[in-house]
């Protein structure tokens, strides 16, 4: 079974598993998104632009990044390959597209990311689902009854832990009920991704370190830090309103 | 205890589970002594014959960046991307850049090799790997596949697909010669 799913959506053809994860996102989003005060035409623009703003962002950063190459071929700027991508970059581009755009409409970021946040939660899903079809992302090696092969060893599965927290965190976010501040479903699921990171990165093979601990841990911590921070700012504005 | 205080205890509850998480979990040390056709694993080793019948072994060429071209002639983006491997190629070898063209020749026709290789003017080594041996090895599922390995002998990084820009063949070779 997990081989044929392997086979099926070997690179190249992982993407497509992403694409489909951002398309359901997309369209369950919009589903919800009139109870954040948002429409859903501005919904889609946000999805439509937004993805060209990550999209072009990426290529961008990675084009600044290494401009003496890009001097010699700079047609190369603008070729098809996906490996040309730098995704700090597109994160950033798809950040001030947002703020932009919220702005120009006067809607309020909270509410816009919350709106955004079913999108943000089953892309996550997709995204473990296409790294464990290509393979990245891989996990240690395991002796534990449901450790998978790859790369020449039984690792964790690392990748279907992943999306599998993604999805859980998905389904809660998707029960909240509608009466909550704005920006606590988008805060939630970003503490909760941050959480999950911290407990699943262990069982990742190769992880880069910073010192003697391990980066992407002590990011997502930091990023919990944060995010409790606005959380409760959200939560005691919400109790001072009432 | 009032609503604010208990989620406050909790955020702190959370944060210290989170570090004592980190401290604790000693990170896994690299695979890179174990052969696997993924970035960050050492390339499985591999002995082929080019066309003229000269013997090239990969383990042979530890201390040099080595890029290996999974290709058939008559995969349409394997044609299209050959143009800037020959012209990174010429641009690198002087500083120690290895191309290893494996063409398919179990799934190819071996005498359509000689013009390719005319039409297009290359002039690094064409392997055959009539056996299917470095496909299996290295789970070669799409043509082209790429593996740009670095003077260690560890995988840098894997294209599967293709045609590579210039500007992606150089950003990884310039990668892989980093002493």
């Amino acid at each position: 079974m997990i081989a044929l799913f392997q086979n099926l959506f070997a690179p190249p053809r992982h993407i497509i598993l992403l694409v489909l994860a951002v398309w359901l996102g997309a369209t369950l989003a919009e589903r919800r998104a009139e109870r954040f005060g948002v429409s859903k035409d501005d919904l889609n623009n946000f999805v439509f632009y937004g993805l060209f703003a990550f999209v072009g962002g990426g290529r961008l950063a990675y084009v600044l990044q290494h401009l003496s190459i890009f001097a010699k071929s700079p047609l190369s700027a603008i070729s098809v390959n996906l490996d040309l991508f730098d995704t700090f970059g597109a994160f950033a581009a798809f950040a001030i597209f947002l703020v932009a755009y919220t702005q120009k409409k006067s809607i309020p970021l909270w509410d816009a990311l919350d709106a955004l946040t079913p999108l943000f939660a089953l892309t996550a899903v997709g995204l473990g689902l296409s790294n464990f079809a290509s393979g990245a992302a891989f996990g240690a090696p395991t002796s534990a009854a449901w450790g998978v092969e790859q790369w020449n060893a039984v690792r964790h599965p690392t990748q279907l832990y992943d999306a599998l927290a993604a999805l859980l965190i998905f389904i809660l976010i998707w029960r909240f009920k509608a009466n909550l501040p704005a920006g606590v479903s988008f805060l939630t699921f970003v503490a909760l991704t941050s959480l999950s990171q911290i407990f699943l990165q262990t069982y990742r093979a190769r992880p880069p370190l910073f010192g003697a601990w391990n980066q992407s841990q002590v990011f997502a911590w930091l990023i919990l830090l944060v995010c409790f921070f606005f959380l409760e700012s959200r939560l005691s504005s919400q109790t001072k309103k009432n | 205890m009032n609503s604010q205080t208990k989620r406050i205890f909790a955020y702190v509850f959370i944060l210290a589970l989170g570090a004592w998480r980190i401290i604790f979990s000693a990170p896994q040390s690299a695979d890179e002594s174990v052969a696997a056709p993924q970035a960050g694993f050492l390339a499985p080793n591999f002995i082929l014959q080019t066309t003229e019948g000269k013997t090239y072994a990969l383990a042979d060429l530890r201390g040099q960046a080595v890029l290996v071209n999974i290709w058939a002639t008559w995969c349409p983006p394997c044609k299209a991307e050959m143009p800037a491997i020959q012209k990174v190629y010429e641009e690198y070898a002087q500083r120690g850049l290895v191309v290893l063209a494996v063409n398919s020749a179990f799934q190819d026709d071996p005498a359509q090799i000689a013009p390719f290789r005319e039409k297009y003017q290359l002039t690094f080594p064409i392997l055959l790997d009539d056996a299917a041996l470095v496909s299996r090895a290295y789970q070669a599922r799409s043509l082209p596949s790429s593996y740009f390995i670095d003077r260690r002998g560890v995988i840098s990084e894997v294209v599967v697909g293709g045609p590579m820009s210039e500007a992606l063949l150089r950003a990884r070779v310039e990668e892989i010669l980093k002493p």
